[in-house]
């Protein structure tokens, strides 16, 4: 590293450099390398987790990366580094880089084939990997579990508050819609001795009806989204937001009025349909149709009325359509993640689709960042994971979420990554191209 | 599961080779507690009961013969349903409780009873009151009365005590609590003085401060008491709009407004007003006076039933743990011993009252009618068994 020999490199600026050489050769790893990479360090912690975790003085394997065990015992930080570094870090680190001529090489065979084919390859090796990782402990099932849920919901807030650029306040209200219509279906016709009768069909059908029940269940949203759409949309800005909230208390006052579906009492033994397969195809599906909605005409369209409805009008775009369409699809997908939210907790209230789940979900599009189906992943993992890890914090675990959306919104307004297209084709390609390795160390 | 059974190979091979001797097993006592979200209030008296429990015993339980150390693990469910399911995972999965005391309100303890049951963990809720809770779950318990059970308890002792036939009731429509009871009430009183005897049955939402047009309703339809099974904040507001417009019957409660809250919010207009409860503060003897007198010096006030009901619950996790004879350090084994001698339990003296578990887990308990006295204090009135 030969810097500006004349003054010497701050500290900043020496952390920087070493990072990006230690970063260096990982930047031709391809997407592939990763995943295999993951899936031997989440190998490794099915087969010698145990013992090395019992070995280093902790009781178990550490459930989320040591978070946990670092913050209620902090006498077990150590340990709980090492794990992490001896069965993530390093693993990881050494797989992906050394295996990156190879999976550069098969990468780029997979990139001759078509695209549905390489999709295929990484997901199958995603879900290899998410499944071994939850194989350790339910906790952990049910963390991603609602994790993933949680992905399904950001992306679909993100086409109206990010693509759309409106401030919708109703998704709590079209999640409880769906959750209760997806439990009602189940519960009619697959529970015996259930609040409403005798099971109508055989129980073993369940599994396969479920599609349809969280279909149903986001159609009877879309639907409650045209009836806040059809006056609301004559409006924009803050009256959206108070009719959307308005909206939001009138489906929760709606479900408590409501005894057959147990009124505040709420609904439970929704039969235990969401396990990690399904909704792990939920949320791939998801991603898959919103990303491709977004980049279609109709999400052109959408961030042209965001910029400027008028203007938009002006070149053709068919305003009222585009906002009606993006909305109702938004309010689908809500209503997707709420029966798959309501078969995965086996209960639902309507307090629970209230205006803290609204602050929640509003909380990870904002932090994941606007307009951008990446960082509603990243936002609602992220927020997922870091209100788990910080669980032993109790009542300072809201004072470090809340500072940490300060932050992000003080130096990234928009969001961690926003604006962002997510090119589905691009992130599988190979990545080949050294040669510029040395420009960036010095950068 | 052959790699489970290898790592568990490796671990067993490991464990033999390492320790040697095996220490004694510590006992471990999940509490689920509120500790922040809507009611930090009631996860404080959680939390400061299942403390003071643990100093009481001196962190330690003698089963048949041999001392176990006991160690608490308190986790926030943050008063949400899937962060209450959540925690349960976590403490059954990973920090390997015994038992779970908790959670409170029945929007969490029905789905983190779900995964109780489930998982094969004893549970006891000290004080969630929805049948769901319990239902169907032979491993979920829960130490307070249930409200078909408070319901009638409430018309009997109006209609014993007052004489009255026309019954006003005055309940939250958009909380599962209020909404139950007032229903059972109803059907309580009905039973007893037939059909349209509840002649004003007026609801409103969480949150609404202004209740004169129902109130009005309820004094223009003739009632000569008012039922309101609300929590203390709308007890203070209900009680003091109703005697502004110039209610002269009594009002009547039920265990919701068994907070310090109560009086201190309504004042004067609460003094001499009747509600049910768990269990009467002023006026206690023994082991109930004990443990409030305990919890006023430790932490500055009167427990509420919150605090009683918890020491209940950890008092009958201790009995049953003692009653198992043995800990054997089999996690699975353990918790099935203290299940079933948590089911078998008869007549446990708690202090809120004695207790013995139906078949669901509920228990069969009196209750407690409390006089809010002159002097603001909650007085023992009267008992009602089932």
């Amino acid at each position: 590293m030969t810097t500006n020999s004349a003054s010497t490199p701050t500290i900043r600026q020496r952390i920087r450099a070493l990072f990006s050489r230690i970063w260096e050769p990982y930047r031709s790893v391809p997407l592939l390398g990763w995943l295999i990479a993951a899936l031997v360090a989440v190998g490794l912690e099915q087969l010698v987790g145990l013992p090395l975790a019992r070995g280093l003085g902790l009781t178990k394997i550490p459930a989320l990366f040591g978070a946990v065990v670092i913050l209620s015992k902090p006498a077990l930080t150590p340990s709980a580094l090492l794990f992490t570094t001896l069965i993530y870090i390093l693993p990881i680190g050494i797989v992906a880089r050394f295996t990156a001529p190879l999976t550069n090489r098969i990468a780029a065979k997979l990139a001759e084939y078509p695209l549905v084919v390489t999709a295929l390859v990484h997901l199958v090796l995603l879900y290899a990997v998410l499944h071994i990782w939850c194989d350790i402990t339910d906790y952990r099932l049910l963390v991603a579990r609602l994790a993933m849920i949680s992905i399904i919901l950001t992306l679909s807030l993100n086409v109206v508050n990010g693509y759309m650029g409106e401030f919708s306040c109703s998704h709590p209200g079209f999640m409880s819609i769906g959750a209760y219509v997806a439990s009602a279906f189940t519960i009619v016709l697959f529970v015996s001795e259930n609040r409403f009768g005798e099971a109508l069909l055989p129980p073993a059908l369940g599994p396969y009806m479920f599609p349809l029940a969280l279909m149903l269940g986001g159609l009877i949203s879309a639907f409650g989204a045209l009836l806040v759409a059809i006056p609301s949309f004559r409006t924009r800005g803050d009256y959206l937001a108070i009719i959307s909230l308005a909206f939001m208390f009138i489906v929760k006052s709606f479900f408590e009025n409501m005894e057959v579906v147990g009124g505040a009492r709420g609904i439970s033994n929704q039969p235990d349909y969401a396990t990690l397969p399904i909704v792990f195809l939920w949320t791939i599906l998801s991603i898959w149709i919103i990303n491709n909605f977004v980049r279609s005409t109709m999400g052109k369209a959408l961030n042209a009325v965001r910029d400027g409805e008028l203007a938009a009008n002006a070149m053709t775009v068919d305003t009222r359509k585009t906002k009606m369409t993006a909305f109702l699809f938004a309010a689908f997908w809500a209503g997707v993640a709420g029966g798959l939210f309501a078969h995965v907790l086996r209960y639902i209230n309507p307090d629970s689709f209230g205006i803290r789940k609204l602050a929640e979900v509003l909380a990870m599009v904002y932090f994941g960042g606007l307009n951008s189906v990446t960082g509603s992943v990243v936002g609602a993992v992220g927020l997922s994971l870091i209100s788990e890890a910080l669980r032993p914090l109790d009542i300072f675990k809201w004072i470090i979420i809340p500072i940490m959306l300060i932050l992000i919104m003080i130096y990234r307004p928009t969001g961690l990554i926003a604006f962002t297209e997510f090119n589905v084709e691009k992130i599988f390609l190979p990545k080949g191209r050294a040669p510029e390795g040395a420009e960036h160390a010095s950068a | 599961m052959s790699r489970k059974l290898f790592a568990l190979l490796i671990f067993a091979s490991l464990m033999l080779g390492a320790c040697g001797g095996a220490a004694t097993p510590t006992i471990r006592i999940g509490i689920n507690a509120p500790l922040t979200g809507d009611i930090p209030k009631v996860g404080e008296g959680t939390k400061f009961s299942a403390e003071m429990w643990l100093e009481e015993n001196g962190g330690t339980i003698t089963v048949g013969g041999t001392e176990y150390p006991v160690e608490l693990v308190i986790e926030d469910n943050e008063s949400k349903g899937e962060s209450a399911a959540a925690v349960n995972t976590k403490l059954i999965t990973q920090d390997e409780v015994h038992v779970i005391v908790g959670p409170q309100s029945s929007k969490q303890a029905v789905p983190a009873g779900g995964v109780a049951n489930d998982q094969k963990t004893p549970m006891i809720s000290p004080w969630s009151t929805n049948p769901n809770t319990t239902l169907d779950r032979p491993w979920v318990f829960r130490t307070p009365f249930l409200d078909p059970f408070q319901g009638p308890v409430v018309a009997n002792f109006v209609t014993d005590e007052f004489g009255f036939t026309k019954a006003g009731v005055l309940y939250d429509v958009a909380s599962d609590y209020p909404k139950g009871l007032a229903e059972f009430f109803k059907s309580g009183w009905e039973d007893i003085h037939g059909p349209d005897s509840v002649v004003a049955f007026e609801s409103f939402t969480t949150g609404d401060a202004d209740f004169s047009a129902q109130l009005t309703n309820i004094m223009n339809a003739g009632a000569e008491f008012i039922f309101t099974p609300q929590y203390y904040n709308e007890v203070a507001l209900i009680v003091q709009q109703a005697h502004e417009l110039g209610f002269e019957g009594p009002i009547v409660g039920s265990d919701s407004w068994g907070s310090a809250e109560t009086v201190e919010l309504c004042g004067e207009d609460c003094y001499g007003l009747f509600f049910s409860t768990h269990y009467a503060a002023e006026g206690a003897t023994g082991a109930t006076k004990a443990f409030i007198d305990k919890y006023n010096e430790n932490y500055g006030y009167v427990p509420d039933d919150v605090g009683a009901l918890t020491w209940d619950a950890l008092n009958i996790v201790k009995q049953a743990i003692q009653d198992c004879g043995e800990i054997t350090g089999d996690l699975e084994a353990d918790r099935l011993c203290i299940r079933d001698a948590m089911a078998n339990i008869e007549e446990f003296p708690g202090i809120t009252g004695n207790m013995t578990f139906t078949e669901e887990g509920d228990p069969i308990k009196c209750a407690v009618i409390v006089r809010i006295s002159e002097e603001g204090l909650f007085t023992f009135y009267k008992q009602v068994c089932p």
